[in-house]
């Protein structure tokens, strides 16, 4: 086997309604491009990108989901290994952000206790489409005590640092534990990923992030 | 047999070499190389050997597709092949039903005398307005999906030359600004700190549907949107659209003008007798039943299990669950695999199977297999991104390699 070219892995998932843009905001993150044309994802994609934080090559492997309901039977089976979701409404669709409770407690049914969450409110570039305030996702962020912030993947608003923001806080998670393992597929390649990573500890990370939008 | 004597031979089956005898039943056809009219034995003209006909098509169409949709129409059991005779009635009769659909059921009726107890806050669920709020969550979903339908090809996007009469007059109202209007309402309200609500006067914005005529992607959503009110208790599940897609768009390019202007009601059975067929995927309670996906996928891998045991052994090991990309390859008939004339090549294997949908099977590990040097080196992301981006080929290859499957077994 190839001689491994990154220090961590770390499993992150996209959830959300459907065609709140979750496979576009996946596409800008690790392609660095916007595509409206988009068909819709059925069952589950997968994409890879390695980044660097505090001196540590990270490889993200970022699982994006079927937002409707028929799926969830297949996408629920991937939460329990994730170490990170991102959890996705649209600013122009109310729906999407009352759904946000119901992802919320598929979360606390699937998922690991410690997943570390973040809430997105996307498509911040159609301000005069706006059916969501800011404040009330800063509001439901508060509540559970989760991160936010607001994305446009196609004006490349806060992409980039929503995925670093989640990254780095479970690498100061992964540092603080010694070791996790999880049931992710792909895990096994992880067993020779469970360094001891001392980092510092210090979480400096702000509940939430007030910027753009 | 050649590709001249392929063209005979699928000429022959479908009858179109009687050209006159067709012309005669008035439902047009497949316009074709016309022979000389046949007057003798005219019975045996009157039905199509749909065994033969399953044998021919299954290594593909010959005939620069111009055969697809009548063939279609055959192999997915709408057009009586026993009886050539009865098309026409049949097509009146069928072609009629589905306008009473789009009458029926498109239109929100306010017959006098009802509209005072009826109104759109009534919490009765028999409220038509209740009704009404709850088609519109399914209308939305399909909505957001036939816009993103095949965005490789600017077809859906393009102006169809057989709109809907009563939504080009205006008496109709367009689906697509249904649901805007929804999303109108609720934007305007915005809840602003504890319960106070102040109205948004900035509406969203209208997304450019057709202005004058209909869209191909707006025909695509009545039929959904009625298949979906017909059939409630599975209603519209997305994958749906991409299943509808290779339907309408072959039965919309028919050379002939008569079938082509009736793709629309033609495309809505075509579509209800193939769902018949697949719906079981679709169904999540039925996932685990004989017919559910979950069943296919295990007949995948054990398919592989017996044809390729190293390839097996290497993607059980990498714990690539066939879910991650079979689940889809099998909901979607390839559809989203392989760009839309690949697609529609496959179809034609796909429908002439003569056990549908054995040959799926068959084809998905021919997949696998054509690329397995591929996968036998790659980790869990490298093979997870082959499997989910499948690389463009000459779809013959993994065909051949599939069929030789199905006559080497059993």
């Amino acid at each position: 086997m190839a001689k491994k070219t990154y220090d961590l892995l770390f499993k992150l998932l996209l959830i959300g309604d459907s065609g709140v843009g979750k496979t576009c905001i996946l596409f800008r993150f690790s392609d660095d491009a916007f595509n409206t044309t988009f068909i819709s994802t059925i069952g589950i994609d997968f994409k890879i990108k390695t980044i660097e934080l505090k001196g540590k090559k990270i490889k993200l492997q970022i699982w994006d989901t079927a937002g409707q309901e028929r799926f969830h039977t297949i996408t629920t089976s991937y939460y329990r290994g994730a170490m990170g979701i991102m959890l996705v409404y649209d600013i122009t669709n109310l729906k999407s952000f009352e759904n946000i409770a119901k992802w919320l407690r598929n979360i606390d049914e699937h998922a690991n206790e410690d997943v570390e969450k973040m809430i997105l409110g996307n498509k911040c570039d159609m301000d005069d489409n706006r059916q969501v305030p800011k404040e009330r996702g800063d509001a439901i962020a508060q509540e559970h005590g989760i991160k936010f912030m607001e994305t446009s993947a196609k004006n490349n608003i806060n992409i980039d640092r929503a995925f670093h923001e989640l990254a780095e806080a479970i690498l100061n998670k992964t540092s603080r534990e010694t070791s996790s393992s999880s049931g992710l597929p792909g895990s096994n390649m992880n067993a020779e990923l469970q360094d001891r990573v001392n980092l510092n500890t210090n979480n400096k990370s702000n509940n939430r992030i007030s910027q753009c939008c | 047999m050649s590709y001249k004597e392929r063209l005979t031979r699928l000429e022959k089956l479908l009858r179109v070499d009687n050209q006159s005898k067709r012309d005669n039943a008035n439902v047009g056809g497949a316009s074709a190389s016309s022979v000389e009219k046949q007057d003798d034995a005219e019975e045996t003209y009157d039905s199509i050997d749909l065994f033969e006909l399953k044998n021919l098509v299954f290594h593909g169409l010959p005939g620069d597709s111009q055969y697809r949709a009548l063939v279609w129409r055959l192999l997915l059991n709408y057009l009586p092949a026993n009886s050539i005779k009865s098309w026409d009635e049949f097509l009146v009769k069928k072609r009629n039903n589905y306008k009473h659909f789009v009458n029926d059921l498109l239109v929100i009726r306010e017959e006098s005398g009802e509209r005072n107890s009826d109104h759109p806050l009534n919490p009765e669920p028999d409220s038509k307005w209740q009704v009404f709020f709850k088609d519109n969550d399914v209308l939305l979903q399909i909505d957001k999906d036939v816009r993103r339908l095949c965005p490789e090809i600017s077809f859906f996007q393009t102006e169809t030359a057989y709109p809907n009469e009563q939504v080009v007059s205006g008496k109709m109202d367009r689906l697509h600004k249904r649901v805007q209007s929804v999303v109108l309402e609720s934007s305007n309200v915005i809840r602003k700190g504890l319960g106070i609500t102040k109205i948004n006067p900035k509406g969203p914005m209208i997304q450019d549907g057709s202005e004058t005529g209909e869209y191909h992607w707006e025909v695509v959503e009545r039929i959904l949107f009625i298949y979906a009110k017909l059939n409630p208790g599975q209603s519209y599940v997305q994958g749906m659209n991409e299943i509808i897609g290779p339907i309408y768009y072959t039965l919309a390019n028919d050379p002939d003008v008569i079938w082509r202007e009736n793709a629309e009601a033609d495309t809505f059975y075509l579509f209800t007798n193939l769902m018949g067929e697949i719906r079981d995927f679709f169904i999540r309670s039925l996932d685990n039943s004989v017919s559910g996906i979950k069943r296919m996928m295990e007949m995948l891998m054990d398919s592989l299990k017996s044809r390729d045991q190293a390839v097996y052994a290497h993607i059980v090991k990498l714990e690539i669950h066939p879910q991650y990309f079979a689940f889809r390859w099998i909901t979607l008939l390839m559809s989203q695999e392989f760009a839309l004339p690949e697609v529609l090549r496959i179809w034609d294997s796909l429908l002439s199977d003569h056990k549908r949908f054995d040959f799926l099977i068959d084809l998905a590990t021919a997949m696998i297999i054509h690329i397995r040097s591929e996968l036998l080196s790659g980790d869990f992301p490298s093979n997870m991104k082959l499997l989910q981006n499948y690389p463009p080929l000459d779809v013959r290859d993994i065909l051949t390699l599939a069929n030789s499957f199905s006559t080497t077994s059993s």
